[in-house]
C-alpha cells in the first residue's frame, strides 16, 4: 500500500509538474498579446499587431503541449485516485466540467479565430478574439483553483452515510475565501512568467543583433509587465494568500515557515536554514527576530504556534521539502523584484537596451520563473498532505485500491520518455519560431 | 493504467501523420509548428469521437489485457485524425483568408 500510494503520487507529481510548465505561460502571455493586439489599435503601429501574431503563435505551441500533458490528468483521476474520484466527484466534478465546457472550448475555439481570421474579420474583431482566448484560459485557471480551493478549504458540502460528498450550496465553490487570494496570487505568478519570456526573447535579439526593434519592444514590455506581476505576487496576493494558510492550515504554516517550537514574544522569519528532523530544529539559520510575526498578524510579538503544537500525524508529511519549495520560490519572488526593478531604472534611464549585463540576466533568467511557479505549487500541494480534502479525507485512503505499485511504476517510466520527447518536440519548434522572429507587416 | 500511456501515443501518431502528409503534399502544410498543433487536435477529435464505437484506450486494456488489433484500429483512426484535421484546417483557412 506505501509503495503504491508513492508512486501514485509521484506519477501525479510528474505529471502535473510537466502539464503546468505551459498554461502558466499561456495565462500570463494571453494577457500581453492582448495588450500588443489593444496597442496597435490604439497607435496603428504595425509593429504591435506583428508582435501579437509573434507571440500567438508561441501561445498556440503552448496549448497544444497544455492539452497533450493535460489528458493523463484526467485519466488518472479514474486510474490513480479511483476512491478521492469516487467519494468527492459530486464537487469536484462540477468545476472540472465547466473547466472543459466553458473554458477550454471558449479558448480553443476563438484561438483558431485569431490565428486564422485577421483578413476576414478586420482589426477590431480580430481584437476581440484575441481578448475571448484570454478571458478563456484565465476562466480555466478560475475553475482549476476553485477545484484545487476546495480540496485545501472544504465548503458547502455535506457527507452522506456512504461517505460521498456532495454539494449542498453550489455558490459557495466560489465565494471559498480560500480561492480568491490563491487565484489572484497564481495569476500574477503567471504574469511573472510570461514577462521574462518575453523580455528574454527580447534579450536575445538584442545581445545577437538581430530583429532589433521587436528586441526592444519586447524587452520593454517585458520589464513594465514584469516589475509590476512580481510586485503583485509578493504583495498584495501572496501576503493575502500566507495569511490564509496561517488561518486554516496553522500547522502547514509552522512546517513551511520552518517553526519547530512556538516562540515567547513574536516569531522570527528564516531566511535560510535546514531542516532538522530529528531533532525538531533548523540547522545553520539565519533569522531576522519578530518579523514574522509581525507580517502575519501586524504585531510584533504576536503568537505563532510552532509544530510541537501539532499532533505529528497531522504534520505535512515532507516538511524539509515543504520548507524548501516554500523558501525557493520566496526568494526567487524577491530575485525578480530586484532584477526587474535595476531595469526599470535602466530604462527610465534610457540605457538598458546598451546595459548589456543586465539583458544577459534577463535571458538567463527565463528557467527560473518556472522554477518559482513549479515550487509555489509544491508549497500548496505538501502543505495540504496528509490530506486529499483538508481534515476530511487523507491521501493514503483516496487512492485506488487495486492499481498495483508495479502497473503505476511501468506508465510513470512511460510517461517520462514520452515527455522527454515532447519536450524536445516544443524546444525544437519553439526554437524555430524563436529564430525565425516575428515578421514586419505580416499578413 | 497503460490506457492512459496508450492516449498519450495517439496523440503522437496523430502528430506525425500530420507532419508527413503536410511534408508529401506541401498545398495542406502550415509548417512543421502548424501541423504539429492540427495534428494534435486533429487525432485528439478523431479518437474522442470514434474511439467509443470500441476502440478507445480503455477497451484497448480492457480487463487488463492489451488488446493489439483494437490498438492498431486506434492508432489508423489517429493518423486519419492528423490527416483530415490538417485537410480541414487548410479548407477553413482558404475560406477565411480568400
Amino acid at each position: 500500500m506505501e509503495d503504491m500510494l508513492f508512486y501514485d503520487r509521484m506519477q501525479f507529481a510528474f505529471t502535473i509538474t510537466f502539464h503546468y510548465l505551459f498554461p502558466q505561460l499561456t495565462m500570463g502571455l494571453s494577457l500581453m498579446i492582448v495588450y500588443f493586439k489593444w496597442k496597435f489599435l490604439r497607435t496603428q503601429i504595425e509593429k504591435y499587431n506583428d508582435a501579437a501574431k509573434f507571440w500567438m503563435k508561441i501561445f498556440a505551441l503552448n496549448f497544444a503541449m497544455g492539452v497533450v500533458t493535460g489528458i493523463p490528468m484526467e485519466f488518472q483521476f479514474g486510474t490513480n485516485w479511483a476512491k478521492f474520484s469516487e467519494l468527492t466527484g459530486g464537487i469536484i466534478g462540477q468545476t472540472l466540467a465547466m473547466e472543459g465546457m466553458f473554458s477550454f472550448f471558449l479558448e480553443s475555439s476563438f484561438l483558431g479565430l485569431f490565428l486564422f481570421g485577421e483578413k476576414l474579420l478586420g482589426h477590431k474583431l480580430h481584437f476581440l478574439t484575441g481578448f475571448l482566448v484570454f478571458l478563456g484560459s484565465w476562466a480555466s485557471g478560475y475553475l482549476i483553483i476553485a477545484t484545487h480551493s476546495w480540496m485545501q478549504y472544504p465548503v458547502g458540502y455535506e457527507i452522506l452515510e456512504n461517505g460521498k460528498f456532495v454539494l449542498t450550496h453550489f455558490g459557495a465553490l466560489f465565494s471559498n475565501p480560500w480561492l480568491l487570494p490563491s487565484y489572484l496570487h497564481n495569476q500574477a505568478a503567471s504574469l511573472v512568467t510570461s514577462s521574462f519570456v518575453v523580455a528574454a526573447i527580447g534579450a536575445f535579439y538584442l545581445l545577437n543583433n538581430k530583429h532589433n526593434e521587436f528586441g526592444k519592444l519586447f524587452v520593454k514590455t517585458g520589464v513594465v509587465f514584469g516589475l509590476i506581476s512580481s510586485l503583485i505576487v509578493a504583495f498584495p496576493t501572496g501576503d493575502w494568500a500566507a495569511k490564509n494558510v496561517a488561518k486554516h492550515q496553522p500547522v502547514t504554516f509552522a512546517a513551511m515557515e520552518g517553526i519547530f517550537e512556538t516562540e515567547d514574544g513574536g516569531s522570527e522569519i528564516v531566511l535560510i536554514g535546514q531542516p532538522n528532523m530529528l531533532e525538531k530544529k533548523l540547522d545553520n539559520k539565519i533569522a531576522v527576530p519578530n518579523i514574522l510575526s509581525f507580517l502575519t498578524y501586524q504585531e510584533w510579538d504576536a503568537e505563532i504556534k510552532g509544530l510541537n503544537e501539532f499532533d505529528p500525524k497531522d504534520y505535512p508529511t515532507n516538511v524539509p521539502g515543504l520548507y524548501y519549495a516554500y523558501h525557493i520560490m520566496v526568494g526567487l519572488g524577491t530575485i525578480f523584484i530586484g532584477l526587474m526593478l535595476l531595469a526599470a531604472v535602466q530604462l527610465f534611464r534610457k540605457k538598458l537596451y546598451k546595459t548589456k549585463w543586465i539583458l544577459w540576466s534577463i535571458m538567463f533568467m527565463l528557467p527560473f520563473p518556472y522554477i518559482a511557479n513549479t515550487t509555489g505549487w509544491y508549497t500548496a500541494e505538501l502543505g495540504r498532505q496528509p490530506w486529499l480534502v483538508y481534515n476530511l479525507l487523507r491521501t493514503a485512503d483516496g487512492a485506488s485500491p487495486t492499481v498495483s505499485a508495479g502497473n503505476t511504476l511501468f506508465t510513470l517510466l512511460g510517461f517520462i520518455g514520452l515527455y522527454l520527447l515532447l519536450g524536445l518536440l516544443f524546444l525544437m519548434l519553439a526554437g524555430k519560431i524563436i529564430n525565425k522572429g516575428p515578421q514586419l507587416n505580416q499578413h | 493504467m497503460t490506457a492512459t500511456l496508450i492516449s498519450l501515443l495517439s496523440v503522437f501518431i496523430g502528430i506525425i501523420a500530420a507532419n508527413l502528409t503536410g511534408y508529401f503534399k506541401k498545398k495542406f502544410s502550415f509548417g512543421s509548428t502548424g501541423n504539429t498543433l492540427i495534428g494534435v487536435f486533429g487525432s485528439i477529435l478523431f479518437i474522442k469521437s470514434f474511439g467509443r464505437l470500441g476502440f478507445d484506450p480503455l477497451r484497448i486494456m480492457y480487463n487488463g489485457t492489451f488488446h493489439t488489433s483494437l490498438f492498431i484500429i486506434n492508432a489508423i483512426v489517429s493518423a486519419l485524425g492528423g490527416v483530415f484535421g490538417l485537410i480541414l484546417a487548410k479548407f477553413i483557412y482558404r475560406k477565411m483568408n480568400p
